[in-house]
């Protein structure tokens, strides 16, 4: 039932692949989807990625570099599919382990990985062992408690009727206590016992003998220090008369008679310390003391040198402080702990070099996860672009979004002043007609970069002009006439400022969504300060769900890019920039650092990086 | 100073005067101060043990032997000794790379790290270099390519013809990117591009790419130095490519470039043979 199984490289060879009967679309364009959003982005926490009506999931193997990837129907839900690839994994291993071991790529290309009749063992003994374990049948109703109650039993009446409910209850109890051997230890079940042999006591004592009284007694101390068993909250009606007499003193499973599972002391033991203490603890105790402080070193240097497969152990303290160091240079917090468990599943059963610890080997490969991120997926050259829309006689639109109070005006005037820098005539549309006096800031903006380059030098024409509508108005409508405008006078950029807006607005979200879907700008920038925390995440997600929910395209124009502004306010934490582009998938294409019109930058990955990763 | 000059002047004196009994005198005096020395050190010396005086001499030995072997092996390793298969995602660098090492024909998936092997160009003197195919993908070609630039005798770039038309501008930029580096400035790696995927009827001709490479390129120089500095202050590459004023061309360039066709999936499908043989011919002329 599976649709594919490959087996290739991490440098793209494949080594082995199996192809479902019947299934004719080649695989390679789910499974290049699979690396690009998954392993390439850093979300390889969770293994399982779906690509329209396939479901992939995979595993890498990291000591060979190999990936094994699985691909099936979504709608199908098949149980036996992870210990599937976990068993593939440990036979491929296991078989071509000369070929593998080999470095350098020869050995893969020359080898032929016959694989087939094993796969189809093992796929054989997965999918027996899923069968196996059938579905649970149901109880039929002679094996359960309730046909053994009375119908008078169930009967709850107030006041007059107590003794014919102790009566049927009495039934009930003494056939369970025939039943339950007092020498073993109570089982679950038999749990509720004691508890109704409790009742018994508080409601049949009228009946009883003082003998029996006793027995019953003897009896449920007995085997309460068999097994002190978990106490069941009783679900059949208690008389309420009789609770404060038989309150009895609640037996917890961890409390009261040993401390021996409160001794945690035994987990907490050093790794690298073990191998060298266990051998030299047989020693003399005199000579012991001091053998443990030499094993302990020794320990140490045994863990630096030679080759050593990196565990999950191994590596979970160095990825906690990596964690909170995140964390503490302001990268969301959830962010921080997928990158962590992503590095995790890169660096797990990867085999150590020589004089390499675990901490420089962790934190090599999440520098290089996050200078991965960092890195822009696409070509990112606005100047670019702008000349092939000039060549195409349509202006380059560009939108601003973000919520209140980020820089969306500001960082407008600074792009606008670049690109006049370069020859550009842009056109700057006041899509803010909520925000009092922001038509006017754009207003003197516009003044200002036209004193800087009077429009004398550039043919009589002013290089920046403004389009407003006052405050009031539609936005998307005054961003339609604005490029129309822009098209008419041959303008070669329009630059769109929106109102800033909570994410949690829907009628606000709605009507910039509406903006973009109507206007279908070349560029929708999402702008972000840089001291945002965790907010950044919840920002990112809503504005682009938004943009998703209300366009009406199959192919809905999402954020495309970042600004991050109030750059200069932050020393190093610059975990903002990381958490935006894992978001968003976008690369970060101008960063703000000041007030003034010089005061924009691109991004150096290798910096922020530098700096994030800064002690 | 004076002391000094004054002694000189003496000891000239000296031998000015009494040449022959003072000159031994002198050289006595001179010896002199170094003869306590050297008593004391011969004694020191040959006091120890010999089997202790060997050793240090074996261990001193040893050490300037194993200074001059590193510093030999060190010097060695930034000789170039690679060539690089480069080029944007999915233009077929992965299974060049199988053909020209092995001559089969191997499924692909998009590469996340790099494959190394050591290749035996086809030429009379067998010279065998270190093939190295690099990952495509945005985000792991500037990594990869700053780790092995240095070690680069020539870089192999590897273009889709097919679809060459909508990916112009992407293709100009990696380019751009790799000629304008500090490091292939100075060390001039030749450079082929391989127009690959001819075997598909809508492949452009390397002609062709040449020319919207060139013209490509031209506007880059443009836009690429009129880019933003990045917010460290560093900014972007200052290597100006070509002759200033005039329109760019391969031709202007310090290392060799060259363009050449081919198809690593071959007329016959996936059994046949690769149609590498320009490559083939090139990589020998290394």
């Amino acid at each position: 039932m599976l649709d594919f199984f490959t087996i290739f490289s991490k440098g793209g060879i494949v080594l082995w692949c199996f192809q479902g009967t019947g299934v004719t679309e080649s695989f390679t364009g789910p499974v290049n989807a699979l690396i690009r959003s998954v392993i390439l982005q850093e979300r390889s926490g969770n293994n399982s990625y779906s690509h329209d009506a396939l479901s992939l999931k995979y595993k890498l193997d990291n000591e060979f570099e190999l990936v094994f990837v699985v691909g099936f129907q979504k709608i199908l839900t098949l149980t036996y599919v992870d210990k599937f690839i976990d068993d593939v994994q440990l036979h491929f291993r296991d078989r071509y382990k000369n070929e593998l071991e080999q470095k350098g790529a020869l050995a893969l290309l020359n080898s032929h990985f016959a694989f087939e009749d094993d796969f189809k063992m093992l796929l054989r003994e997965a999918e027996e062992s899923s069968k196996a374990r059938g579905p649970t049948s149901m109880r039929s109703f002679n094996a359960s408690l309730k046909s053994q109650k009375t119908v008078k039993s169930m009967i709850e009446t107030k006041g007059g009727d107590k003794g014919k409910e102790q009566g049927g209850k009495k039934n009930k109890n003494a056939k369970k206590e025939g039943k339950a051997p007092a020498a073993e230890p109570v089982k679950g079940e038999k749990a509720k016992a004691p508890t109704s042999a409790q009742k018994t006591e508080e409601n049949g004592n009228q009946g009883l003998t003082q003998e029996e009284i006793i027995q019953k007694k003897r009896e449920e101390f007995i085997r309460k220090r068999m097994g002190a068993p978990v106490e069941k909250p009783s679900k059949s009606p208690k008389p309420v008369k009789e609770k404060p007499k038989g309150k009895e003193k609640r037996v917890w499973t961890l409390g009261g008679s040993s401390t021996k599972e409160l001794d945690y002391s035994q987990s907490n033991g050093n790794g690298a310390h073990a191998a060298g203490d266990q051998g030299l603890d047989a020693q003399a105790d005199p000579v012991c003391a001091c053998w443990g402080a030499f094993g302990g070193m020794f320990g140490m240097l045994k863990g630096l040198v030679g080759s050593k497969s990196l565990s999950q152990e191994d590596m979970e303290p160095v990825l906690d402080k990596m964690r909170d160091h995140l964390i503490a240079k302001n990268v969301a917090a959830e962010i921080a702990s997928q990158l962590c468990d992503s590095v995790a599943k890169k660096l797990e059963g990867k085999v150590m070099g020589t004089f390499t610890t675990v901490a420089s080997t962790v934190k090599g490969a999440l520098q290089d996860s996050l200078v991965q991120i960092l890195q822009p997926k696409r070509r990112v050259d606005i100047l670019r672009d702008v000349l092939e829309a000039r060549s195409q006689r349509r202006p380059f639109v560009i939108t601003f979004c973000g919520v209140n109070g980020v820089g969306k005006s500001t960082n407008l005037a600074k792009i606008s002043f670049w690109l006049i820098e370069n020859g550009f005539t842009v056109l700057i549309a006041a899509c803010d007609t909520f925000r009092a006096g922001a038509v006017e800031q754009l207003r003197t903006h516009q003044r200002r970069l036209n004193s800087l380059h009077p429009p004398q030098d550039h043919g009589g024409r002013p290089i920046v002009q403004l389009y407003e509508k006052g405050y009031g108005k539609d936005a998307a409508g005054i961003a339609m006439e604005a490029i129309a405008y822009a098209r008419n006078q041959a303008f070669d950029v329009v630059l769109v400022d929106t109102a800033g807006r909570m994410q949690d607005n829907t009628p606000l979200m709605t009507a910039l969504a509406k903006l973009i879907a109507v206007n279908m700008p070349d560029l929708v920038l999402f702008v972000g300060e840089a001291l945002v925390g965790n907010e950044a995440v919840d920002q990112l997600v809503k504005f682009n769900q938004a943009l998703a929910d209300h366009s009406m395209s199959d192919k809905p124009r999402l954020i495309d890019g970042i600004v991050l502004t109030k750059f200069d306010t932050i020393d190093d934490k610059v975990g903002a920039a990381i958490s935006m582009t894992y978001i968003t998938g976008q690369p970060i294409v101008f960063v703000g650092t000041g007030q003034t019109y010089n005061d924009l930058r691109s991004l150096n990955a290798r910096a922020v990086v530098g700096a994030l990763m800064k002690a | 100073e004076e002391r000094r000059r004054v002694l000189s002047e003496v000891t000239v004196a000296d031998m000015a005067t009494e040449p022959g009994i003072n000159m031994e005198a002198t050289i006595d005096a001179r010896e002199n101060p170094f003869e306590p020395y050297l008593d004391a050190l011969k004694k020191v010396l040959e006091d120890q043990d010999p089997i202790f005086m060997i050793g240090i001499v074996v261990s001193l030995a040893v050490v300037v032997i194993t200074v001059v072997f590193l510093k030999y092996i060190l010097s060695r390793k930034t000789v170039q000794s690679a060539v690089l298969l480069v080029g944007l995602c999915d233009s077929g660098k992965t299974l060049l790379f199988s053909r020209l090492l092995s001559g089969k024909f191997k499924k692909t998936q998009t590469s996340i790290t790099d494959s190394s092997a050591p290749y035996k160009a086809k030429n009379e003197r067998g010279s065998s270099w270190i093939l190295i195919d690099l990952p495509g993908h945005d985000s792991l070609r500037p990594q990869y390519v700053e780790k092995f630039k240095s070690a680069a005798r020539a870089m192999v770039f590897v273009v889709d013809s097919a679809i060459f038309q909508k990916e112009v501008r992407d293709v100009a930029e990696f380019l751009y990117f790799l000629l304008t580096d500090s490091v292939v400035s100075r060390n001039v790696p030749s450079l082929i591009v391989a127009c690959n995927k001819q075997d598909i009827t809508m492949a452009k001709s390397a002609k062709l790419i040449r020319q919207q490479l060139e013209k490509e390129m031209n506007t880059l120089r443009v836009t690429r130095s009129a880019a933003l500095s990045a917010q460290d202050g560093s900014a972007g590459a200052s290597v100006h490519l070509g002759k200033k004023g005039k329109d760019f061309e391969f031709s202007q360039l310090p290392m060799k470039v060259e363009f050449l066709e081919c198809s690593a999936r071959g007329s016959k499908g996936e059994d046949g043979e690769a149609d590498i043989a320009s490559l083939e011919k090139s990589l020998a002329l290394l």
